[in-house]
This record gives C-alpha cells, sequence and structure tokens, in this order.
C-alpha cells in the first residue's frame, strides 16, 4: 500500500459541465495536468476547451507544442507565433478568447500559469468566481525545493488561496523512482490531510503502469504523458 | 536561522530557481535587481526565500542602478549579486565596466536573450561579446557559460569564490533555455562538501591610517592623466593573464584523432555533445571541445586538441550569429584549420543540426 491512514475522497465531477482551473507552484504540472485532463475528456467524447491563461509571459508557455495539441483535435485558447506581435514583456496580455473562455459550450480546463498568485488570476475570467462548477485543483510536486517538506507544502497552500483539491504530481523528470514518487506524495497527503483539503487524483506517467498499480493507492490514479518538454522549457 | 539545505536531495527546478538557491547556499547576502525576462524567477525566489534566511533585496529604478548598488555593496565587504539579460546586460555594462577599473568581487547572473534590441524576450545566445568584452574597457572579467541547472547551482558557488579570491567580476552566462526549463539537480551544502568559501571583506572604512601602516586602497575608476591610465591598465592586464591558467575551464571528448572538432558553449554544448557520440556510432571521427570559461578563453587547450588531432577542421556551432565564432577566432589566431560555421540565431540547435552539419562539409 502506498498510501495508508486516513484518505480524504474528492470526487472529479462527471456529469454536467466540467470546468476545472489548474493552479499551483511555478513548474509544477500545472500545463501537464490541465493538456492530460482535456485530452482524457476529449477521448470521452466531451467538448472541451483548454485556456492557456499566463498572462506574465505568454510565450514561454503552450504556444511551442500548441500546433500538436490541435492536431490531437483538442480546442485550445492559447497565442500562437502569428498571432503574437513581438510583446515580450512590455505589458501582460490577456488573449479575448481566454476572458470569455466560460462563454464556450463543453468543458473548460483552464491552465493558470505562473503560480504564485494561484486562484485570483481567475478575476480575469469572465464569471469564474461565479460559476458553481468551478473546482480549483492545487498541482503539487513534492520535489520542488518550495514544496518538499509537510510544513513548506502547508504554508504554499495558505498562500494560495482557495483551493478545492490537490493533484498529486510528484516526479523527478528522467530521474524519478517510486520511492521519490511516494515519498513525495506522502508528504503532499500529510499536509492536505491536516489542512482538510482532499486529493483530486494522483498523476502518474504511463509508463509507471506495470510498476505502481491501481491497486496500490487508495486515491484515483491518472495516467498522463508529458507533453511539456517538447515545450523545451 | 534555518539551514538553507538540509538534506543534499534531488529537485526538480528551473535553472532560475536554480539560480537563486545557489545563491542562498553561497552565502549571498544581498540582491539588487530590476525585473526583466528571461531572469525574473530568479529575482522572483530569491525574494521569497531571502526574508526566511535573513538575506536581503533591493528592486532599483533600473538595471544601471542595480548594478551599481552591488558596486557599493561589495566594497562595504556585503557577498552581493545582480541577474540580467539582454538590455539589462547593456545598461549594466557602465557598472561591470567600474567593477573591472575599481577590482569589485561582483557576481552577476546573464540569463542570455535574443537581439538586436530590447523586446526580444526568447531564448538565444547572442549576449557572448556583451558578457565577455562588453563596456569601455578590455573584457578584464571572468564568464562561466553552464549547461545544465547542476552547473548552474555549481558554478554560482564556485562564481562567488572565484570573485572574491581574484577580485574581478564574475558572470554566470546562461540563457533563456536554462533559465526556464526544468530538470532534476542536487541541492548541497558548499561547505558539507568540502568547498571552503572565501571570506568576504570590507573595501572601504578598514582599520589603521593611511601612511600609519597601511596602504591607500585606491578603489578608482576615474583616470585624468594618460599616463596613469596606461599604468593602472596595464597592471590588472598583467594580473589578468597570471591568473587565466587557475581560472580557465574547458571540456573536450574525443578529440584524439578527430578530423572534425565541434566548438560549442553553453545549451547548445548537449546537443554537441549527443551529435559527437552519434557520429563516432557511425564512424565518423568527430571530437567534441566546449569551452567553460569564454573569459579568459581555454585558447591553449583547444590549440593543443587540434595539435594532437591533427584536425582538418572545426565546426563552431551557435544559437548567435558568430559570436562564439569570433570569439574562438581571435583566441586560436594563426592556427590554419579550416573553420566551419553552423549559426542558429535564437533558434535551439539539436544534435541533428550537428550531425547533418558535420556531414555536409566532411
Amino acid at each position: 500500500m502506498i498510501f495508508t491512514g486516513e484518505v480524504l475522497r474528492f470526487t472529479l465531477k462527471q456529469t454536467d459541465r466540467i470546468i476545472e482551473a489548474y493552479v499551483g507552484e511555478y513548474a509544477s504540472g500545472k500545463s501537464e495536468m490541465a493538456i492530460n485532463r482535456a485530452l482524457e475528456l476529449k477521448n470521452q467524447g466531451r467538448q472541451v476547451t483548454l485556456v492557456d491563461l499566463d498572462t506574465v509571459e505568454p510565450f514561454y508557455t503552450l504556444r511551442i507544442i500548441k500546433k500538436s495539441l490541435q492536431e490531437m483535435g483538442l480546442k485550445l485558447i492559447s497565442f500562437a507565433r502569428e498571432e503574437s506581435f513581438g510583446l515580450g514583456e512590455t505589458g501582460a496580455m490577456l488573449n479575448p478568447q481566454a476572458r470569455w473562455a466560460l462563454m464556450n459550450e463543453g468543458d473548460v480546463i483552464l491552465d493558470i500559469g505562473y503560480g504564485v498568485h494561484g486562484a485570483k488570476t481567475l478575476n480575469l475570467v469572465e464569471g469564474a468566481y461565479e460559476s458553481p462548477d468551478l473546482k480549483i485543483l492545487a498541482v503539487i510536486n513534492g520535489t520542488r525545493p518550495m514544496t518538499d517538506t509537510q510544513a513548506k507544502v502547508q504554508e504554499y497552500l495558505r498562500e494560495l488561496g482557495r483551493v478545492d483539491a490537490i493533484v498529486l504530481n510528484t516526479h523527478l523528470g528522467d530521474q524519478s523512482t517510486p520511492d521519490i514518487i511516494k515519498s513525495g506524495n506522502d508528504l503532499i497527503q500529510a499536509a492536505a490531510r491536516e489542512m482538510g483539503i482532499p486529493i483530486a487524483y494522483v498523476a502518474l506517467e504511463e509508463k509507471w503502469r506495470e510498476i505502481i498499480p491501481v491497486a496500490d493507492y487508495q486515491l484515483p490514479i491518472k495516467y498522463i504523458k508529458r507533453f511539456m518538454p517538447g515545450a523545451i522549457w | 536561522m534555518p539551514k538553507v539545505i538540509g538534506e543534499t536531495k534531488k529537485s526538480f527546478v528551473t535553472g532560475n530557481e536554480t539560480a537563486a538557491w545557489a545563491c542562498l547556499a553561497a552565502g549571498a547576502e544581498m540582491m539588487f535587481g530590476y525585473p526583466i525576462t528571461p531572469q525574473n524567477e530568479i529575482m522572483h525566489y530569491w525574494t521569497r526565500l531571502a526574508p526566511k534566511y535573513g538575506r536581503g533585496f533591493l528592486q532599483t529604478e533600473d538595471e544601471l542602478s542595480a548594478g551599481f548598488t552591488v558596486c557599493g555593496s561589495v566594497q562595504c565587504g556585503k557577498k552581493a549579486f545582480t541577474a540580467t539579460a539582454g538590455p539589462g546586460n547593456v545598461l549594466m555594462q557602465e557598472p561591470f565596466g567600474m567593477a573591472e577599473a575599481m577590482r569589485l568581487p561582483m557576481l552577476a547572473i546573464i540569463q542570455q536573450r535574443g537581439g538586436p534590441s530590447s523586446g526580444t524576450v526568447v531564448y538565444s545566445q547572442q549576449e557572448v561579446t556583451l558578457t565577455t568584452f562588453g563596456g569601455n574597457g578590455e573584457g578584464m572579467r571572468i564568464v562561466y557559460s553552464t549547461a545544465t541547472h547542476q552547473e548552474i547551482y555549481d558554478y554560482v558557488i564556485k562564481g562567488f569564490n572565484t570573485a572574491w579570491k581574484y577580485r574581478f567580476p564574475v558572470f554566470i552566462l546562461g540563457d533563456g533555455y536554462q533559465a526556464k526549463m526544468r530538470e532534476p539537480m542536487e541541492m548541497y551544502d558548499p561547505e558539507e562538501r568540502g568547498i571552503e568559501m572565501v571570506k568576504t571583506y570590507p573595501l572601504i572604512g578598514l582599520p589603521g591610517k593611511i601612511t600609519e601602516g597601511r596602504e591607500p586602497q585606491h578603489l578608482c575608476n576615474i583616470y585624468s592623466l594618460e599616463e596613469e591610465l596606461y599604468e593602472v591598465v596595464m597592471k590588472v592586464a598583467a594580473e589578468y593573464e597570471s591568473i587565466q591558467d587557475q581560472i580557465v575551464e574547458y571540456d573536450e571528448k574525443n578529440c584524439d584523432d578527430a578530423d572534425i572538432i565541434v566548438v560549442s558553449h553553453g545549451v547548445v554544448s548537449r546537443a554537441a555533445d549527443d551529435a559527437v557520440k552519434i557520429l563516432r556510432a557511425q564512424g565518423i571521427k568527430a571530437g567534441y571541445f566546449r569551452p567553460i570559461t569564454l573569459r579568459p578563453f581555454p585558447a591553449k587547450q583547444l590549440r593543443a586538441a587540434i595539435a594532437k588531432s591533427g584536425a582538418k577542421k572545426l565546426l563552431i556551432a551557435e544559437s548567435a550569429y558568430g559570436q562564439l565564432d569570433r570569439l574562438t577566432k581571435q583566441e586560436i589566431f594563426g592556427e590554419t584549420v579550416k573553420i566551419e560555421n553552423l549559426f542558429m540565431p535564437g533558434v535551439g540547435i539539436i544534435d541533428y543540426d550537428i550531425t547533418s552539419k558535420v556531414k555536409s562539409v566532411l
């Protein structure tokens, strides 16, 4: 058994409209989770829109892999090269389509870039706070220096503001091991339990499917593919 | 005050975070800075971490001030640093020049971005000339070009020691990719690794009285007499040249019998390393040479590699339009090996780019 003790469960809504915002520490895996979740929903035959809401450095995020994501059939609101006009850091940019993202039919998955402000960035999306369907999911990787102890995770979650559930995303890139994944996820879980925040799911790379089987967990597992290495950063 | 690095362990980080943590681990006391992409997270993380460890931060009104405040701070004996990129690096050349003139132990982390001009925030290796020889001086500075997050960590720690030991400004030269990309690396406490951190010391307000037991410090960047300037520059140049052998660092692989040597630096050298392995596996005698210090440049070592291999060609690969190329040529002037180029300004270079180029010129 990988995780022991009392487990707070959180069920992602499977009916009606799904609106999830992925927040979290810079480089915690928000974009990976958002892409994977959007693809999962699309593959279930659902209508889904993935929104890149990095307002600080919009050209360092999904831009590079936009085309390949679209080729997979994903509807994506994000800047493409031909849509940018030389703005680097000369102003925070909000894609008008992102502002009105919730007006799209079907599910909406929001990738809230540049972590520190957490869900506060959602004030840019019309109707987000009022939406009864909105779930704010904090992505945490227990090998990140700001979230690598229970105390740090708790401190971080307090700074983040509203969080409806946590996604356990401990990994060490291509140097991950089952032990590293377990110890990181354990400390996040301990922090979450103490704060009464439920766990949405555990994200594991596809390659762990046989090695770390679902049966080992008391939590839902989502096996994911990592797309962001293709974006280089 | 909590210890910066508790147990040594691997972390999954960006290069910018790595730089901030390395400065903390190296005992840096103060950062002065002004926001600029792609180095922003060095400041972001430093400002989040510094209060927890009793360190300081000041955001100045621009990069000129950031550079000069570092110059002031190190004169007081504080281990201070800054980080910048692109146009910020241009503005900071003035304070960097002061640091050369006054022999100030300052450290600057440069995350290169594209140019020319101001607004290009993306990856590039176009700040080589600026970082090695910028300013109205003679390039009396030490520039480490890193390739991995682990190296950013290692060379930031080493860089502070180099600065405070030799009193020349030290640069850690990364780039937009290294700044933003994520990979695992190991953070450690340098003292626990047996790395002795050079103690800092004030350059002003020293005890004793001039003429009564101590010499004046002569922290000066203004010389009104030509002869005086001549004397000072010649003295500094001689000192710089005398320490070169202790500072120069490079990496060399497969050069003993190479027909062609691929020369690259920074993140591009990772592609060059892979490319040389691929070419060797295909029976092509390729070698790999990477200057880690761009200033001083490992000229003797590159000349030796050319000599021992009898290589017919060098291939200089860089994400710039000839900045490493010019630097290399001036450093190995007189060599008759033919020099080929792979210039991809602003664009990342992968192993395939290099293997294809090598095959097309051999």
